[in-house]
């Protein structure tokens, strides 16, 4: 009778989530052509072609996606402790600021990093006047920096709001304490906000890493041919070549991948500071 | 501390204190909240700056010291335990810090032993109860032997049994370890029963500072009169060199030399439990006599409280033991007598 009360949560679940997943295996499985139709047939080479022609967009995405978690950790972790610490008053609003380009949606701001990157733009010609672009053909925008410039961005938010969130229900009377007992403010730092932050880095990370592994618009509109992830691969077998089977079965290697590699990683950090 | 002065914007919260602590005392600093007594052992402590004043430890000026260079340690209201450390690791907290290696284990060993809790070294401070998360925080701040333990109302989250049980550990540790505790609390009886020493806080000055039982027979002001328990005070004018007129015209007599050769008008105290009453007959005459008319009992257990409406000094509270004493109905006329010695004389 208890498990009863299960029926809805697990109906959901069945519905959104093992269905469709079903359906993902089940087409990648299948041989055929979009003019002939596609059948069943338990046929295992479109995985092959993962790992024998996709291999640099495979490689593309897993580096490109721990970039963007590394560069955006460290943008957003002091972002998120001056929020938490130093804004007073004006928190909500330095909250608000950090919220506001969502309201803007995710394909027009991937846009406006071109305006931003773009080769008479301020950017490159303030990097060539400090020597840091070469002068003749030094530009940004399809380039690799400009996905990894783009991916930063357009994640920074969902890495930013846990750790502020994590930051911000920290004690003070902890902070107090640690000082009362001889630690100083980099000590204090070290043993005790930013283990008390943990959970917060951990889900930020998440959540840029995965829908970054996964991300092909920013390649698309800022990169160029030699910096293709797995997202535009599946994007072209889907929508472009219709050749469904390979589609699925790419998705469903990635989503595996990225699985194993965030259980992985979770495992290593310490599961029980998530569970506090 | 010298002349210590903390502004908050307009607002003095502490206001031109001077307070000299002595050495491996057990003080207690008391007063309604707002009185700034928090703001005070904050200030020892290093978490404020004074807006002016110093602070002096063994003769040496801390007054601008940062909390993690004082050899000054707390026992925090909310205990603000680590909530990420072991029981062990939040008491070696202090040690680790100061860089003590090898003699630690034995250190922290010895710690947890004093506050019994030994057994719980491993666990995490949000597996334990209450009273053990404070003695865990006793403990980390006790082992790095501090010149001054601050304990910022410790026993405030914890229930009555709990408290007074607290408060005799609290005691005993005091006792053993010999350093010097300031506790700041709002529960005067709590200060009495641990504190060597009490200083009564209002509105950001002391005023008054003696043992519990000194202050308790001698509050001197309205104020720690009726902070520290209960008291009946009444108003007169001086008529004689121990004796003073009530607004109703009875003289009432107070002990040898309590008014200090004052004159003019003055209030006077009496403790409730040192109130005697009796029928209006009976004939019983020592010292102080008024009469009135029993408006209130409630029994409390140990003793039943009444209130008595006299002419002359308005309502007196009065405290009877429960030892089979007569009991006494409301309406009833009454009289209550008490010894002129134990009338105390409050000023402004």
């Amino acid at each position: 009778m208890p498990y009863l009360l299960l029926a809805p949560g697990l109906v959901w679940l069945t519905v959104f989530y093992v269905l469709p997943m079903f359906r993902l295996v089940m087409t990648s499985l299948q041989e055929g052509s979009l003019e002939q139709g596609y059948r069943f047939t338990g046929n295992v080479e479109s995985y092959v072609s993962v790992f024998t022609t996709y291999l640099p967009q495979l490689r593309n995405s897993l580096f490109f996606a721990l970039g963007a978690t590394v560069i955006g950790l460290i943008v957003s972790y002091p972002l998120a402790y001056a929020i938490s610490f130093h804004t007073g008053r004006w928190k909500s609003l330095f909250l608000l600021l950090l919220l506001v380009p969502l309201l803007v949606p995710f394909l027009l701001r991937t846009l406006a990093w071109r305006v931003i990157l773009a080769d008479q733009g301020m950017v490159v010609t303030f990097l060539k006047t400090v020597g840091m672009l070469p002068d003749e053909g030094g530009r940004l925008l399809s380039t690799g920096w400009a996905v990894l410039a783009g991916l930063v961005y357009n994640y920074l938010a969902f890495m930013t709001l846990p750790i502020y969130v994590s930051l911000d229900k920290i004690e003070p009377s902890l902070l107090e304490a640690a000082s009362d007992l001889y630690a100083t403010p980099w000590t204090v730092f070290r043993k005790v906000t930013f283990p008390l932050s943990l959970p917060g880095v951990i889900s930020g990370t998440l959540l840029t890493f995965i829908p970054a592994a996964g991300d092909y618009v920013n390649v698309e509109l800022l990169g160029n041919r030699t910096w293709t992830m797995m997202g535009n691969v599946i994007q072209s077998k889907f929508l472009v070549i219709i050749d469904y089977p390979a589609a699925a079965a790419i998705s469903f290697t990635l989503m595996a991948i990225v699985v194993t590699l965030v259980v992985v990683y979770v495992r290593r950090i310490g599961t029980e500071e998530l569970l506090t | 501390m010298v002349d210590l002065t903390k502004r908050f914007g307009e607002v003095a919260a502490v206001d031109g204190l001077t307070l000299a602590i002595e050495e491996n005392r057990f003080f207690a600093l008391i007063g309604p909240s707002g009185c700034g007594k928090t703001t005070t052992l904050r200030m020892i402590g290093g978490f404020e700056d004074p807006t002016s004043g110093t602070i002096r430890l063994h003769g040496e000026d801390v007054t601008g010291t940062k909390p993690y260079k004082r050899p000054v340690n707390t026992v925090f209201q909310s205990y603000a335990l680590f909530p990420h450390l072991s029981i062990f690791e939040n008491v070696a907290f202090g040690l680790r810090r100061q860089g003590i290696g090898e003699d630690l284990d034995r250190q922290v060993n010895e710690m947890l032993d004093l506050v019994q809790l030994s057994h719980a070294a491993k666990r995490r401070p949000r597996q334990l109860s209450g009273g053990q998360q404070q003695r865990v925080a006793l403990a980390r701040a006790l082992v790095n032997h501090p010149k001054v333990l601050l304990l910022d109302e410790p026993l405030g989250a914890l229930d009555l049994k709990l408290r007074k049980e607290m408060q005799i550990e609290l005691k005993r540790i005091q006792q053993e370890v010999g350093v010097t505790f300031v506790h700041v609390t709002h529960d005067q009886e709590e200060a009495m029963t641990m504190a060597d020493t009490i200083a009564v806080m209002n509105k950001g000055r002391i005023e008054r500072i003696g043992e519990p039982a000194e202050i308790y027979e001698d509050p001197r002001t309205a104020f720690v009169a009726g902070f520290l328990g209960a008291s009946n005070l009444m108003e007169g004018q001086v008529s004689g060199k121990d004796s003073l007129v009530l607004q109703g015209g009875h003289v009432v007599r107070v002990g040898h030399g309590a008014l200090a050769g004052r004159t003019g008008k003055v209030s006077i105290g009496v403790r409730p439990e040192k109130i005697y009453l009796s029928h209006v007959g009976a004939d019983r005459e020592q010292g102080n006599r008024l009469e009135g008319v029993l408006t209130d009992r409630s029994f409390i257990g140990v003793s039943t409280h009444y209130l008595v409406k006299t002419e002359t000094a308005g309502e007196l509270a009065v405290v009877v033991q429960n030892i089979g004493a007569e009991r006494f109905t409301v309406g009833q006329s009454v009289a209550v007598t008490w010894s002129p010695s134990h009338s105390f004389v409050v000023g402004e």
